[in-house]
C-alpha cells in the first residue's frame, strides 16, 4: 500500500544548522498493516510522516501510495489518499467553524470543491450517528464551534475526520501526546476501533513504548534518520520493553539511548 | 444639531457605499486572516475604471462590472505575489497598492482626477447613485427608489445574500477553512493557495465596486481617493463587531453588522464636521486611534483582565 | 463581564471623539441654517476647500473679505477644509446642502466636483480651478457651465502668455513646450498656448515627461531643439525647477513660465496672478448672485482681473536679456 524508497531530507542545507533528518529511509507497508513508530527526539519520526504527507518535497527517493507515485504531488493533492491526526490538537480542526462543518470539509477530501451546498441535511444525520460512536456527547453540539472543545474531544473529532473518507493511509503523529493519560487512553481506544473496523493501513508515531508494543502488527524504531529496527509477526506479539531496549542497543551499538527513548 | 440631522441621509448613503468596501475588508481580514493592503489602491482602480468607461458612453452596468473585474485583477496580483512568489501577505498588498498608483493614473489617461459630467442632466439621469439624488428625493424631484440609501441598500443586501450563499457552498467552506487553519485545510485536500488568491480576488472586487459607486456618488474619481481605505474598512469591521457581537451570530448578519459599522463611522465623521467638533485635518488621526484602541482591547483583556480562576475550580489546561 | 467591556470600549471611543473635539474647537462660527432670502437678511455661505495651502487660503481670504465688505454682519461663513482627502469634500458638501446654505464656494477641483454633485440648485462658485471643462468632464467647454456652477480660473490668460514670449524673443523660431504628461491641466494649457503661438508664427513642439525621473532627459532634448522653452503651471516642474535651470541656463535657452514660482526657479519671465485677487473676483460674482442681480447659469468663468509681468533678474543677467518695459523683478529672499 505504501512504498517508501530510499528517501533523504536535509534541512537548512549549507548552513550551520544543517540537519539530515531522513537519511535513506525505505519502508514498505502492506494493505491493512498497522505500524507503530518509535524513536528518540530528532530520530526522524515526524519528518518521515511529513515526507509522506507532502508538507515539503523530499530531496531524493520516491513515495508511492496504493500504486500512485506521489513524490511530486503537493500536500493538498496527496490528501486524497491520506488521513492525518496531528500531535497538536489545535492543528487538525478549524476552531472557528462548527463541528458539523469540520466534518463536512473532511467528507469532501479528495473531491472537487464545487458550488454545491457545503453540508446537506442527510450528511448531518450521518454525522450525528458517527459522533455517537465517539461517546463524547458531541452529537448534541453539532453546531458548536470546534474552538470550544477540549483537546481530547478535538483529537477524537480529527480522528473521525481522517477516517470519514476511507484513506489509503492513516498517519497518526503522536496524536495522544498532548492529552492527559485518561483521555489519551480513550482516544487510543477509539483509534484501535476505527482502524480495525475499516482495515486502515496505518502509521502511528508514539512516544510510549508500551502503546507501541500493544498496538499494531508491526513496530519500527527510528534512529538518526534511518529505520533501526523493524519487528513484525510473532516476534512483535511477544515483544517486551526490555527486549526492545536490548535489540535497539544491538542495532545501533548504543546503550545510552535508553533514557532518551523512554522519555521520548 | 439640526444641520447634522439634515445631513444624516447623505452620511448614511456614503456609509453604505463604504460598507461594501468594508465587507471586502472583512473577507480578507476576518475570514482569510490576511491584512490586505491592496485595498487602498484597488478602491481607486474601481472608481477610475468606472468613470473612464462611463464617460465614454459604456453602459453603466458594464462599467460597474469592468470596475469589479479590475479590482479582482488587483486581488489576483496580490494573491500570486503572496502564494506563488512567497512574499508575505502584507508586503504583497503594499507592492500591489504602490503599483496600482501608476495603473490608476494610466486608466485615467495620466490624470490625477477625472470627473463625470454631472452638469449634463442626461449623464446625471443615467447614474444609479449621486449625492444630488439625496436632495432630489428629499424635495420630491425624484422617486424614493432613486435615493442612494435605497439603491446602495439593495446592492448591500444582494451582496450579503450572495456571499452568505457562497460561503455555505463546498468552495466557500473550503475558503473559510483556509483562513481558519491552513494545515488542517491542506490535510483535508484543500488547495489553500488557490483559495487565498480567490478570496483576495472576491474581496478586491467588492472594494472596487465600492470605489465605483463612490465615484458615481461624488461625481469624480481621484488618484487619492483610496488613501486610508483599509483603516476605514477595519474601523467598520470593528465597530460592527463590538456593537453586534452579542446579537449577531449568523454569517449574513455579521456582514450586515460590518455595513452598519461603516454607516456609524460616516455618521460620526459627519457629526464631527457638521458640529465643528474638530478640525477636519484630524479625521485620519481619529480613525487610526479608534482602530488602534479597538484592536488592542482584546489583547489587553486577555493580558490584564482575564477572569480569575475560582478556588477549587478546574484548571483550564 | 464581556458585555460591559464592549460597552466600555464604545464609550471610550465616544469620549475620544468628544475629547479631541475640545482641542480643535477654534472655528466655532455660528451657522444658521435655512436663512430667509431678501434684503436685510443674513446670508450663509459654505466654503469647502480641498486642503490648507497658501494659494488656496489666499483665495478664500479674498473671497471672505469681499463679501464682508459688502454685507458686513449679514454674511456668515461656514469654512471647512477636507485635509486633502477628496472623499471628505463630498461629506462637507453634503453638510452644506442639507444645512441649506445660500451659496457654496468650492476651492480647488475636487471641491467643485463634490459640490456640483451635491446640489443642482444652490449656487456653486469654484475657484483655484485651472480649467472647468477638464474639472467637470465637459467636452467642448464653451466658457459657461450653464447650471448652478460657475467660478474663477487661476490661469493667467494664455494669449497674453504667448504675447509675452513674442515680446521677449521676437526673433526666435521654435518653441519647446515642456510639461508633465500626468497633469491634465498642463496638457490643456500647452495645447491652448500652442495654438496662440502658432498664430504668431512660431513652430511648436511638445516635450512631455512622465515623472521627475525622466524629466532631465526630456528637458535636454527640448533645449537641444528649441530657441525658447515654455513651461505651463505644472506641479512637477514647480518641484524640480532646478533641473530645468541646470540644463537651460548653460545652453542659453530662455524659459518662460506659467506662474511665478516656476519662474523664480528656472524662468526668464512670467505673468503672475494673485490668488487673493482671484478670491475677490469670486466674491464679486457671489455678491451679484446673492443679491439676485445675476443668474449663475448665465455667468461665464472669470479670470484674475489683473496680472503682474515679472522677470527673473539673475537668469536675465546670465543670458544677457534686457527686460522690456513694464516688467518687475521677482523678489528674492
Amino acid at each position: 500500500m505504501l512504498k517508501i524508497e530510499n528517501i533523504y531530507k536535509t534541512f537548512n542545507a549549507g548552513t550551520v544548522n544543517e540537519k539530515t533528518a531522513l537519511n535513506g529511509v525505505s519502508l514498505h507497508l502492506n494493505e491493512g498493516d498497522f505500524v507503530t513508530v518509535i524513536g528518540g527526539n530528532g530520530a526522524g519520526k515526524s519528518t518521515l510522516l511529513n515526507a509522506v504527507a507532502g508538507v515539503w518535497p523530499v530531496d531524493e527517493g520516491s513515495i508511492t501510495i496504493g500504486g500512485v507515485d506521489v513524490t511530486r504531488l503537493p500536500e493538498h493533492k496527496r490528501a486524497k489518499y491520506i488521513g492525518r491526526v496531528f500531535q497538536d490538537p489545535m492543528m487538525g480542526t478549524a476552531a472557528t467553524m462548527q463541528i458539523e462543518e469540520n466534518l463536512a470539509l473532511a467528507a469532501r477530501r479528495g473531491k472537487g470543491r464545487t458550488l454545491r451546498s457545503g453540508i446537506t441535511k442527510a450528511e448531518r444525520e450521518e454525522y450525528r450517528e458517527m459522533l455517537k460512536i465517539l461517546d463524547l456527547g458531541l452529537e448534541d453540539r453539532m453546531t458548536s464551534k470546534v474552538g470550544l472543545l477540549s483537546g481530547g474531544q478535538r483529537q477524537a473529532l480529527t480522528l473521525l475526520m481522517a477516517s470519514l473518507v476511507k484513506p489509503k493511509l492513516l498517519l497518526l503523529d503522536e496524536h495522544t501526546a498532548a492529552l492527559d493519560p485518561k483521555t489519551a487512553a480513550k482516544v487510543l481506544a477509539a483509534t484501535e476501533t476505527i482502524v480495525q473496523r475499516d482495515h486502515l493501513t496505518t502509521l502511528m508515531i508514539t512516544h510510549n513504548m508500551r502503546d507501541a508494543i500493544a498496538h499494531g502488527n508491526r513496530l519500527i524504531m527510528m534512529y538518526e534518520g534511518r529505520v533501526a529496527l523493524d519487528i513484525s509477526g510473532e516476534e512483535k506479539k511477544k515483544l517486551t520493553v526490555e527486549d526492545l531496549l536490548a535489540k535497539f542497543g544491538q542495532a545501533t551499538g548504543s546503550d545510552e539511548a535508553d533514557d532518551k527513548l523512554l522519555l521520548g | 444639531m439640526l444641520d447634522f440631522l439634515n445631513a444624516l441621509p447623505g452620511a448614511v448613503s456614503q456609509g453604505l457605499i463604504w460598507g461594501i468596501m468594508a465587507i471586502g475588508v472583512y473577507l480578507t481580514y476576518k475570514i482569510l486572516d490576511i491584512a490586505d493592503l491592496t485595498v487602498d489602491g484597488s478602491f481607486c482602480t474601481g472608481g477610475a475604471m468606472f468613470v473612464v468607461l462611463f464617460s465614454q458612453g459604456v453602459n453603466i452596468w458594464l462599467a460597474l462590472l469592468a470596475a469589479v473585474g479590475a479590482g479582482m485583477l488587483a486581488g489576483l496580483v496580490t494573491g500570486l505575489l503572496h502564494t506563488v512568489c512567497g512574499i508575505p501577505a502584507i508586503l504583497a498588498g503594499i507592492l500591489t497598492q504602490l503599483g496600482l498608483w501608476s495603473v490608476n493614473l494610466a486608466i485615467m489617461s495620466m490624470k490625477a482626477n477625472v470627473a463625470l459630467n454631472i452638469i449634463n442632466p442626461d449623464v446625471l439621469n443615467r447614474l444609479l447613485v449621486s449625492l444630488r439624488f439625496v436632495q432630489d428625493v428629499g424635495n420630491g424631484a425624484r422617486p424614493f427608489y432613486q435615493h442612494p440609501i435605497f439603491v446602495v441598500g439593495i446592492f448591500t443586501l444582494v451582496i450579503i445574500g450572495v456571499l452568505y450563499w457562497f460561503f455555505g457552498t463546498e468552495l466557500g467552506c473550503s475558503i473559510r477553512a483556509t483562513g481558519a487553519n491552513q494545515a488542517m485545510a491542506r490535510a483535508q485536500g484543500i488547495n489553500t493557495r488557490r483559495n487565498q488568491v480567490l478570496g483576495l480576488m472576491i474581496s478586491n472586487g467588492l472594494v472596487a465596486l465600492s470605489g465605483a459607486l463612490l465615484s458615481q456618488y461624488q461625481g469624480f474619481a481621484d488618484a487619492n481617493m483610496g488613501r486610508g481605505a483599509i483603516v476605514i474598512g477595519l474601523a467598520a469591521v470593528i465597530i460592527g463587531e463590538v456593537i453586534f457581537a452579542k446579537v449577531f451570530h449568523n454569517f449574513g448578519l455579521k456582514l450586515l453588522a460590518v455595513s452598519i459599522g461603516a454607516i456609524l463611522y460616516y455618521m460620526v465623521v459627519q457629526l464631527v464636521l457638521s458640529l465643528k467638533l474638530m478640525d477636519s485635518n484630524y479625521l485620519k488621526l481619529l480613525s487610526a486611534v479608534v482602530v488602534a484602541i479597538f484592536l488592542s482591547v482584546p489583547y489587553w483583556k486577555g493580558k490584564y483582565f482575564s477572569k480569575p480562576v475560582k478556588r477549587g475550580g478546574v484548571s483550564r489546561a | 463581564m464581556k458585555m460591559r467591556w464592549k460597552a466600555g470600549a464604545a464609550l471610550l471611543a465616544l469620549t475620544m471623539a468628544v475629547g479631541l473635539a475640545g482641542c480643535g474647537n477654534q472655528s466655532a462660527q455660528q451657522t444658521q441654517s435655512g436663512t430667509q432670502q431678501g434684503d436685510g437678511k443674513t446670508y450663509t455661505v459654505g466654503i469647502v476647500q480641498l486642503t490648507p495651502h497658501e494659494a488656496l487660503d489666499q483665495a478664500t481670504q479674498g473671497f471672505q473679505d469681499t463679501l464682508k465688505e459688502e454685507f458686513g454682519e449679514q454674511v456668515v461663513f461656514d469654512y471647512q477644509n477636507a485635509a486633502n482627502d477628496p472623499a471628505t469634500c463630498s461629506t462637507i458638501a453634503n453638510g452644506f446642502v442639507s444645512a441649506g446654505v445660500d451659496l457654496i464656494m468650492a476651492n480647488a477641483s475636487s471641491a467643485v466636483q463634490a459640490a456640483a454633485s451635491a446640489t443642482g440648485t444652490i449656487p456653486v462658485l469654484g475657484t483655484s480651478v485651472t480649467e472647468y471643462g477638464v474639472a467637470l468632464g465637459i467636452e467642448n467647454f464653451s466658457g459657461t457651465v450653464g447650471t448652478n456652477v460657475s467660478g474663477t480660473s487661476d490661469l493667467a490668460p494664455l494669449d497674453q502668455q504667448a504675447a509675452m514670449i513674442q515680446e521677449w524673443c521676437p526673433d526666435a523660431k521654435s518653441v519647446g513646450l515642456l510639461f508633465c504628461s500626468a497633469e491634465p491641466n498642463s496638457q490643456y494649457q500647452v495645447d491652448t498656448v500652442q495654438a496662440f503661438l502658432e498664430k504668431l508664427g512660431y513652430t511648436c513642439t511638445q516635450y512631455a515627461f512622465s515623472d521627475s525621473n525622466d524629466m532631465a532627459a526630456v528637458t535636454q532634448t527640448a533645449a537641444d531643439n528649441s530657441d525658447v522653452i515654455y513651461v505651463p503651471t505644472d506641479n512637477t516642474v514647480a518641484s524640480n525647477a532646478s533641473i530645468v535651470d541646470n540644463i537651460c541656463r548653460p545652453a542659453k535657452i530662455p524659459v518662460f513660465a506659467g506662474e511665478q514660482g516656476i519662474c523664480a526657479g528656472c524662468g526668464v519671465a512670467t505673468l503672475s496672478i494673485s490668488y487673493y485677487d482671484l478670491g475677490v473676483t469670486t466674491g464679486q460674482m457671489a455678491i451679484k448672485i446673492l443679491k439676485g442681480e445675476a443668474d449663475i447659469s448665465q455667468m461665464p468663468i472669470e479670470y484674475a482681473p489683473q496680472f503682474t509681468k515679472m522677470y527673473n533678474q539673475a537668469i536675465c543677467d546670465d543670458l544677457g536679456l534686457t527686460p522690456p518695459e513694464g516688467y518687475t523683478p521677482i523678489p528674492t529672499e
